[in-house]
C-alpha cells in the first residue's frame, strides 16, 4: 500500500530539493501554523483547561468576556503583551531573555514533524522520532537558564527540580517509543502512522498498550504537568524557575508548556493511537487516495478530524489527571521514574519483540496470529507489570520505616538512629542538600 | 548558495568556540559550547547527515551542556555569581587540549575522502537528486539519506566495532566511577567513639531550637 501521494500533491517525501515549491510550502507552514493557528490553539485550550477545571471543582470558569468567556484568551493575550516587563536588577539580561526563547523554540521545533494527515506535515526527515526527542532535549537548558540568571533561590530550586526531572524523565519517554520503531522498522513518523494503518494501532498490543502509559505518563513529567508540576510548584516554590517572569516573557513559557502539552498529545496519537485514522484495524480513510485533489481533501479532512479529536481527547485526560492528582515528592518522583518506569520500559522492549516476531514478522496481519500474540504478550506484560510493583514493594518493605523520607546529606546531623538503623526522630526534612547552604 | 551558509553557519561556529575560551563567566561559557554544538549540528545537516545532525543535538546540546550546567551548579556557589574559571589548572587544560588538537587533526588528514583525492583537496560538486547517469555513488547517497540511522548501525557493527565497544566499556567505567564517588558511607554504629563524640554535640543543639 501506498500511502504518500507522491505525485502531483503535497509531497511527503524524506528527499527534499530545494526548489520554490518546497519553499513556498514550508513559508506557508511558518506563517499560517507556527505563527498564527498553533498560538491560537495553546490560546484555547488554555480556555478549556480553565473551563474544565471549573466543572471538576464545581465552579463556572471563566463567562465573563463573550459568550461561555470565549474571548478571555484574547484578553488575557493582550494583558500579557501590555503587561510591564520587569527584570530583576541583579539578574543576568542576556540570559534572562533567551531561557524562555530557548523554551519556546524547543517547543515550536518538535511540532515541524507531526503528521497531521497525509501529506500535511511540515518535513518528514527520516529519523523524525529521534528528532522529535532531539530538540525537546533543549528545553531544560532553557529552563535551567530561567533558573540560573533570575538570582533567586526560588528559580534556582525550580531549576534543579526542572532538570533532575525533565533529565530523569526522558530516559523512560524515549524507551517507550523503541517497541513503536521496532514494529515500524523507521524512525519517520509518517512510516510509523503507514504501519498502524496496516496492523493497527499500536496501543492495541499490550507491550504497545504498556509503552503507551509510560508515555504518557513520561510526557506529563516532560511538560511539568501535575502531578509532575514540582519545578513551578505554586505552594512551595512561588513558581519555580518562572518567579522572575512577568509580562510577556512569562507569556512565553505560558506558550511554551501548552505547547508541550499540545506536542505530547500529537505525538502520542501519532506513535500509538493511529493517527488520524478513525477505525483500529482498517486504514479507512488512506485507501480513499486515487489521486484526485477532490479526494484528497476528503480524506485529510476526515485524517484531521479524527486527529484533533483524539488529541482532544488525550488533553482533556490530562486535565482530568491535573483535577485529581495531589503533586508528587520530589524523591518519590525520582523513584518513580528510575524504580518503576525505567524496568518497565526494558521487559516491555523484550515483549515488543515477541510481539514482532508473532505478529509483525509475516508481513500481514491474521486472527489467530493476532489472537496467539495478544494471549502470550498480554500474560507477560501483565507478570513484568506485577513484577516491578512486587520487587519495589520488597525493597521498600526491606528498609525501615520511613527509609524513603528524604534525610540526606545536609540532613543527615539532624537525624538520630535507633540499633536497627531505623529513624527515630528527625529535625531536618529538606532535600537537595547544598542548595539552602548558598 | 551552499558555500555562504557554510561560511555562515562556520563562522557563527567559531565565534561560538572563541566565547567559550575568552568568557570569564563559566555559565555562559557552558552556553556558547552549547552553541558551538548547535553550529556543529548545522554543518552536518549541510552535509546531508541530519541523522548525525540529531544525534549531535540530542548528545551534546540535550545532555552534555545541561551535564556541565549541573557540575557547575553543584560544584559552585551558584547564585552568588563567582563562577568565575580558576587559573591553577590554565597549563594541564592547555596541554590537554593541545593532545585533542593534535588527534583530531592527525585524524581528519588521514581520512579517507569518497572520490579518492586528497582530504584537504578542494569541493566535491554533490549530484543532483533526479535520477541521471554518469555519477557512480547516487545510490549510495540516496540510501545513506534514507536509511541514515542503519547505514551508521552497520557501520558502528562492522567497521568500528572496536571503537564502539572502547566507548562503552569507557562509559561504563565512569559510570561505575561516579557510583564509588557518591557512594555513602554506611551509617555511623553508637559503639564508635570518633562517631559517638561527633554527633554528642547535635541534640544539645536540636533541644535549643
Amino acid at each position: 500500500m501506498d500511502l504518500s501521494p507522491g505525485s502531483a500533491l503535497i509531497a511527503q517525501a524524506h528527499r527534499v530539493d530545494l526548489t520554490w515549491n518546497t519553499a513556498i510550502v514550508w513559508a506557508l507552514w511558518l506563517v499560517v501554523g507556527f505563527v498564527g493557528i498553533f498560538p491560537g490553539i495553546v490560546a484555547y485550550m488554555v480556555w478549556l483547561e480553565r473551563k474544565a477545571a471549573g466543572r471538576f471543582q464545581d465552579r463556572v470558569g471563566p463567562n465573563r468576556v463573550g459568550p461561555f468567556g470565549l474571548l478571555q484568551p484574547i484578553a488575557d493575550a493582550v494583558k500579557l503583551i501590555v503587561k510591564e516587563n520587569i527584570v530583576p536588577r541583579h539578574a543576568d539580561g542576556l540570559l534572562h531573555l533567551l531561557a524562555p526563547v530557548l523554551v519556546l523554540v524547543s517547543a515550536f521545533l518538535s511540532l515541524a514533524v507531526v503528521p497531521f494527515a497525509v501529506g500535511l506535515m511540515p518535513i518528514d526527515p527520516p529519523s523524525g522520532l529521534l528528532y522529535l526527542i532531539a530538540v525537546s532535549s533543549i528545553s531544560p537548558l532553557g529552563i535551567f537558564l530561567a533558573g540560573w540568571s533570575s538570582r533567586n533561590k526560588y528559580s534556582l530550586i525550580g531549576a534543579m527540580r526542572a532538570v533532575a526531572q525533565l533529565v530523569s524523565y526522558e530516559i523512560p519517554q524515549v524507551l517507550a517509543t523503541i517497541p513503536v520503531v521496532l514494529w515500524a522498522g523507521s524512525l519517520s513518523l509518517a512510516t510509523i502512522f503507514e504501519h498502524q494503518a496496516r496492523f493497527g494501532w499500536n496501543v492495541f498490543a499490550p507491550p504497545g498498550l504498556l509503552a503507551f502509559a509510560i508515555f504518557a505518563i513520561a510526557g506529563a513529567a516532560e511538560v511539568n504537568r501535575a502531578p509532575f508540576d514540582i519545578p513551578e510548584a505554586e505552594s512551595e516554590i512561588i513558581a519555580g524557575y518562572h518567579t522572575e517572569y512577568a509580562g510577556m516573557r512569562f507569556g512565553l513559557f505560558f506558550l511554551a508548556e501548552y505547547l508541550g502539552v499540545f506536542v505530547i498529545a500529537c505525538v502520542t496519537t501519532v506513535l500509538f493511537l493511529g493517527g488520524g485514522m478513525p477505525l483500529p484495524f482498517s486504514p479507512f480513510p488512506t485507501n480513499l487516495i486515487d489521486g484526485s485533489i477532490r479526494r484528497y481533501v476528503l480524506v485529510d479532512a476526515i485524517l484531521l478530524a479524527v486527529f484533533l479529536f483524539k488529541v482532544l481527547l488525550f488533553v482533556l485526560a490530562m486535565y482530568w489527571v491535573r483535577a485529581t492528582l495531589p503533586r508528587l515528592r520530589v524523591d518519590r518522583l525520582m523513584n518513580f521514574a528510575w524504580k518503576y518506569l525505567v524496568p518497565l520500559c526494558l521487559l516491555d522492549i523484550l515483549l515488543a519483540a515477541l510481539w514482532f516476531e508473532i505478529v509483525v514478522r509475516p508481513g500481514r496481519v491474521s486472527a489467530g496470529r493476532w489472537t496467539a500474540g495478544m494471549v502470550v504478550t498480554g500474560l507477560l506484560v501483565w507478570a513484568s507489570v506485577r513484577f516491578v510493583f512486587w520487587v519495589n514493594r520488597k525493597l521498600a518493605a526491606a528498609g525501615p520505616i520511613d527509609a524513603d523520607w528524604p534525610v540526606v546529606g545536609a540532613a543527615r546531623e539532624g537525624v538520630e538512629t535507633d540499633e536497627g538503623g531505623g529513624i527515630i526522630a528527625r529535625e531536618v526534612g529538606t532535600t537537595w542538600p547544598g542548595l539552602y547552604s548558598s | 548558495m551552499a558555500r555562504l551558509v557554510f561560511l555562515l553557519i562556520a563562522g557563527l561556529g567559531l565565534l561560538a568556540a572563541l566565547g567559550t575560551i575568552l568568557s570569564r563567566d563559566l555559565v555562559r561559557a557552558a552556553l556558547y559550547l552549547a552553541a558551538f554544538f548547535f553550529c556543529v549540528a548545522c554543518l552536518f545537516v549541510t552535509l546531508e547527515a541530519e541523522f548525525l545532525a540529531v544525534v549531535q543535538v540530542l548528545i551534546y546540546v540535550g545532555a552534555v551542556a545541561i551535564l556541565l550546567m549541573f557540575g557547575i551548579m553543584l560544584t559552585r556557589d551558584a547564585a552568588g555569581g563567582s563562577a568565575d574559571l580558576s587559573g591553577a589548572w590554565r597549563v594541564p587544560g592547555l596541554l590537554a587540549g593541545l593532545c585533542v588538537f593534535v588527534v583530531l587533526a592527525f585524524g581528519i588528514h588521514n581520512a579517507v575522502s569518497p572520490s579518492g583525492k586528497g582530504p584537504w583537496s578542494g569541493i566535491v560538486a554533490r549530484p543532483a537528486l533526479e535520477p541521471s547517469d554518469g555519477v557512480a555513488w547516487k545510490a549510495e547517497r540516496v540510501r545513506a539519506i534514507d536509511d541514515m540511522p542503519r547505514v551508521v548501525g552497520e557501520q558502528f557493527m562492522t567497521r568500528y566495532a572496536l571503537t564502539f565497544e572502547l566507548a562503552g566499556l569507557l562509559l561504563t567505567a565512569a559510570l561505575v566511577g561516579a557510583v564509588v564517588l557518591v557512594r555513602e558511607d554506611s551509617p555511623p554504629t553508637p559503639d564508635e567513639p570518633a562517631d559517638a563524640a561527633s554527633t554528642e554535640p547535635e541534640p544539645a543543639v536540636a533541644a535549643t531550637r
